[in-house]
């Protein structure tokens, strides 16, 4: 931009009458409204009119409140066949689901801005695939870096094995994408080495969930809103899934349900519900578990429990012993529990446990997590205490990762737990699963080769590969990184990019030829001699990533350039549809990994088109929640491609797993876990599968396993970390306005005013511990990052466990430091500092500990510590241009 | 602290009719006096007094210049309504005097701004959601959208697509006078054209 000012626009063109429209949904959260894209050639000049026969939305102008209004954020000029086109895009007025009102939140609401623009801040979207000669990244054909990619390649895993080509890449980026990336690194590289982009292993996210029998993504939103009581753990969904709040909770809170936050921080959701009747439930980071079971405690003690439910949809001793009810297979969720830790006999010994922990006591919950203990009474009454009639309130339980990334296995036993005896799940308005951060387009396409990881837990257990502790060790030699940051993305960030420069730029084998033969060489050197070579697909120039460590880059196109198919937070499957020409030379993702596949020597790579990625991926799909395999049956019969019958959906989409019935049409599912489905009596249709988890849960026998949640698992590595003298809790999060790490919105000048830069937000008292005053600049440091090295084999129970990784010199406390702009709040707990969790210049991981949870592999990335120190005043302290510090819960 | 040259010659356009006109200060201050609000000291426009509006260029001169009030009765956090720029559908604004500096503010303590009172999200209404503890309307009773009048109507927190437009004011003598908006009005494609 040529001011680092935004200058808003006072007028917009509206698109006219004979306008193409084209239904999409939105590229960000996981709600993923329907969008519509109206595009108009500018040749011509043609504008539509005010009056509701001029323009393309049949509205009279000015349009009403919730009407086809358009931002001057929402229109944009595209190349469309090579031709300039106007572009408005504006969420859906005509869509039945998700977005019913044509509600937007204000990332989606200006997603016009995203499309490549060379006029805008778009202009730098890689155009270009580049090979690094001479340290600089040069532009070359597709050819020339294929070649490159595929010869050295071969070699690493012809001369270092398999295990040495890590691929890291997005789990999101739609099926087609998805699927091709794990067919290429799963089935046919088959390496261990892989991982997504938010975790440093390829394991579940909610192993608590996952053992108790919980789909992530059973509800409906429909549920959310028809719950009487709905206890919101580790997420304000206004902030981060905008319209699940508003057009779904809100209108329940409006309803008389209570809502229940449990966060260290208020923001605009929260206050609303405070205000309407609802509770924050404000602990301090990390305490979540002992607060979870201590309103379970409150309502056993008090028999509140959901008897009838319980008895007939818990797995009783013999159940539960049959594999831990997941079968006797030699699967994760049998490790987990292999002595005993989380097994129970059913409800009866469950309690007898739970009543036998001091942490589970109200009181001393309270303590720990210094709330005020009455919240824990009344939140176990609300969400189970008989109504005067005796009937139950309905009540569910939304988790998200402030809640699961803070004691990733603990957390998620106990809120199962919780969720159980309160009769979540599988009816309507009684319902327990994840809100959801990103979308869900993946789809595998191949196994991951756990019995090539070399992380081998007590017992029998062999964890999938800690891709970061591997590269830390130097055993990658080739780090395929495909639309993700990697660095800052995870835990202990600095001390990692610091293994990168080593691995990479600092290694002697730096390419000072033009010469393909001689790059090839020189980059297998540098394999051979221990250091790292580094692909990177995606569609901007990520530092350090990409800028600095990327060998090769290969420029991808993404959201509206290519034809996609993805899912959204309540299954609902989408057709995303191409509607301009990618930027320069970038190419999707799929094609990208068929060429370098073909190049390599696989093959089942020869797809033409995004249509047959999808297509042979179908099957893939069968049995899993977004299981839409007989639409392609569907599509076929109608001699249509699967793309155009997804295409027919629309914005409503449909919503899977989606079945064939005997006449040969397709339902679609509500809700998973659905106790009161009736399926089809002959059974399933051709391909069609009924999974267990349609009308039961994912368990051996379909009933729910009540977990114990030891606080003993994660309190040694708690206690440690905690705020000594002088520190505070450093913990993050995402903001509204800010999507991922701001590869779009730091390219938005309305978005870059806002939020120009990282920040903290700290308590008045604590602040002013500091000195510090809203918009002083702040630096946050520690000199104690734990981080886990060394890859062990497990002999002894807690071989894993914190403390003894410390006792016996598998933690190295590492520095890192990082500025911020502070903003002084009382919306946040005292002792904590909450920043944006992902900022790439000022990137808040580096102060979280690289500990993975040690019984799941996932990072805790919320538990972070460190101190704070007033560097002086920010530009933004004393003008008015940028930035806002009034507090963002104002009711 | 001066304005982007680009952004001055964007509103005068290049053509100078602007300067045939006139008004090429006045025009440089519409945007600048935003871009610099808070910052000069001083920041007092003036207006075209007699000009023909055929003589002045279209980006400015349509905008009418409208005596909504006067310094010596406002009191501070308790806001005014008047309508601008015309009396059709979202013309509802709100003049307050802040007690705080303010981006764009006039008067002797810069604290005086105006704001349209339609939230650029969705359309919902904001008259009576002065919040005068954090110098905020808001939140919006469609989707809780909160925009801080400190800061040309930025948003704090929500889901508008863009700051609330503010309502650019004069003050002459003790009349206080509404000449200009920055930023569209929810609902209509143009400010000016409805």
């Amino acid at each position: 931009m040529s001011t680092p000012y935004y200058v808003p626009e006072e007028s917009i063109p509206l698109p006219p009458v004979d306008a193409e429209v084209i239904s999409t949904a939105c590229d960000y959260c996981i709600v993923a409204c329907g969008y519509k894209v109206y595009r108009w050639p500018v040749r011509g000049g043609k504008r539509g009119g005010p009056a509701a026969s001029e323009n393309a939305f049949g509205e009279d102008f000015p349009v009403s409140p919730l009407g086809a209004w358009v931002a001057p954020t929402q229109h944009n000029i595209v190349l469309h066949n090579g031709e300039p086109h106007h572009v408005v895009i504006i969420p859906d007025k005509d869509t039945e689901y998700v977005n019913p009102l044509g509600n937007s939140s204000i990332r989606g609401g200006a997603i016009a801005q995203k499309v490549y623009n060379p006029q805008s801040p778009t202009r730098d979207r890689l155009k270009s695939p580049m090979v690094r000669m001479f340290g600089v990244l040069m532009p070359v054909t597709w050819d020339f870096a294929l070649d490159i990619a595929a010869e050295v390649g071969r070699h690493v895993l012809d001369k270092h094995g398999t295990n040495a080509y890590g691929v890291k890449t997005f789990s999101y980026g739609y099926m087609e994408n998805t699927y091709a990336i794990t067919k290429y690194a799963l089935r046919h590289v088959r390496t261990a080495n892989f991982t997504f982009h938010d975790t440093p292993s390829d394991v579940t996210s909610t192993p608590g969930f996952r053992d108790a029998g919980f789909d992530n993504f059973g509800p409906s939103y429909e549920d959310w809103r028809d719950a009487d009581v709905l206890l919101m753990c580790g997420t304000d969904p206004y902030e981060s899934k905008t319209i699940l709040f508003t057009d779904w909770i809100m209108p329940g809170i409006q309803n008389g349900q209570k809502a229940i936050f449990l966060l260290p921080r208020s923001t605009a959701g929260v206050a609303y519900a405070e205000k309407n009747g609802g509770m924050l439930i404000d602990i301090q980071p990390g305490t979540d578990l002992p607060v979870v079971l201590a309103i379970a405690r409150v309502i056993v003690e008090n028999g509140w429990e959901d008897s009838e439910w319980i008895k007939d949809w818990v797995n009783s001793k013999w159940e539960s012993s049959s594999g831990f009810g997941q079968g006797t297979r030699n699967t994760p969720w049998q490790w987990r529990t292999t002595w005993g830790k989380f097994q129970t006999n059913g409800f009866d010994d469950w309690k007898e446990w739970l009543l036998a922990q001091e942490y589970s006591v109200p009181e001393k919950a309270a303590e720990i997590a210094q709330i005020d203990v009455q919240k824990i009474y009344t939140a176990a009454e609300w969400m189970a205490k008989p109504k005067a009639d005796g009937s139950r309130p309905k009540t569910s339980i939304m988790i998200e990762k402030g809640f699961y990334w803070s004691n990733n296995t603990g957390n998620t036993n106990a809120i199962s737990a919780l969720g159980i005896i309160c009769g979540c799940g599988g009816r309507p308005g009684q319902v327990i699963g994840r809100a959801g951060g990103h979308q869900r387009g993946g789809l595998r396409g191949g196994g991951y080769p756990r019995n090539k990881s070399p992380e081998k837990l007590p017992g029998r257990r062999r964890r999938a590969m800690d891709t970061d502790r591997y590269l830390m060790s130097g055993h990658t030699r080739l780090a395929h990184v495909i639309g993700t940051t990697w660095v800052q993305a995870m835990c202990g960030s600095q001390s990692l990019q610091s293994k990168f420069d080593e691995l990479t730029t600092r290694n002697p084998h730096q390419v000072t030829s033009f010469d393909k033969n001689d790059i090839i060489d020189t980059l297998k050197k540098r394999a051979d001699s221990g250091g790292m070579v580094v692909w990177n697909q995606d569609i901007y120039l990520v530092d350090p990533i990409g800028a600095r460590y990327a060998d090769i880059v290969f420029p991808a196109s993404g959201w509206g350039e290519e034809t996609f198919t993805r899912a959204n937070g309540e299954r609902r499957i989408r057709l995303y549809p191409k509607f301009y020409d990618a930027p320069g030379e970038s190419k999707p993702d799929w094609w990208i990994i068929a060429q370098l596949a073909k190049k390599m020597g696989f093959s089942g790579f020869e797809w033409k088109n995004s249509n047959e990625v999808l297509e042979e991926g179908a099957r893939h799909s069968r049995g899993s929640r977004k299981d839409f395999n007989m639409v392609k049956v569907a599509a076929h019969r109608e001699g249509k491609t699967l793309h155009e019958k997804l295409g027919e959906f629309g914005t409503n989409g449909i919503q899977g797993p989606v079945l064939m019935l005997a006449d040969g049409t397709l339902e679609e599912t509500k809700r998973l876990h659905d106790v009161n489905r009736v399926l089809p009596d002959d059974g399933p249709v051709g391909g069609t599968v009924f999974n267990k988890k349609l009308t039961h849960f994912n368990s051996q026998t379909g009933k729910c396993n009540l977990q114990k949640a030891p606080w003993d698992l994660f309190s040694s590595y708690w206690e440690w970390l905690k705020p000594r003298e002088g520190e505070v809790w450093i913990t993050s999060g995402r903001i509204n306005e800010r999507w991922q790490s701001g590869y779009d919105d730091r390219r938005r000048p309305y978005i870059v005013q806002r939020w120009p830069e990282n920040w903290i937000e700290l308590h008045p008292d604590t602040a002013a511990k500091f000195g510090i005053e809203s918009g002083d600049y702040v630096q946050v440091f520690s000199d104690r990052i734990p981080v886990q090295k060394d890859t062990i084999v497990g002999v002894e129970g807690d071989d894993f466990d914190f403390a003894s990784l410390l006792k016996n010199g598998h933690i190295e406390l590492t520095r890192a430091s990082i500025t911020a702009v502070a903003i002084v709040t009382p919306a946040l707990k005292e002792n904590i500092g909450y920043m944006d969790f992902l900022h790439t210049s000022q990137p808040a991981n580096a102060l979280a500990g690289r500990v993975v949870d040690w019984i799941s592999g996932n990072y805790n990335y919320k538990m972070g510590v460190g101190q704070v120190r007033k560097m002086g005043e920010s530009p933004y302290k004393n003008q008015f241009r940028s930035m806002s510090f009034a507090r963002r819960d104002i009711a | 602290m001066t304005a982007d040259p680009k952004i001055i010659a964007a509103v005068n356009g290049a053509n100078g009719e602007a300067k045939a006109a006139g008004t090429r200060n006045c025009l440089m201050n519409r945007r600048q006096f935003l871009l610099t609000g808070g910052i000069a000291t001083t920041v007092v426009m003036v207006g075209i007094p007699g000009m023909a509006e055929a003589q002045t260029p279209a980006a400015v001169s349509t905008y009418p210049r409208k005596l909504i009030g006067k310094l010596s009765e406002l009191k501070v956090d308790e806001p005014f309504d008047f309508e601008y720029p015309d009396e059709g559908a979202y013309a509802e604004s709100i003049l307050v005097k802040l007690g705080q500096r303010a981006g764009g503010g006039i008067g002797p303590d810069e604290d005086i701004v105006a704001f349209n009172y339609t939230c650029t999200h969705q359309g919902g209404p904001l008259q009576g959601t002065y919040q005068a503890a954090d110098k905020a309307l808001g939140p919006c009773p469609l989707h809780l959208t909160t925009f801080d009048l400190t800061r040309h109507g930025i948003f704090i927190s929500g889901q508008a697509y863009q700051s609330l437009p503010q309502v650019l004011l004069e003050v002459e003598g003790d009349d206080i006078y509404a000449v200009g908006m920055f930023g569209l009005i929810y609902g209509r494609f143009d400010n000016l054209q409805g």
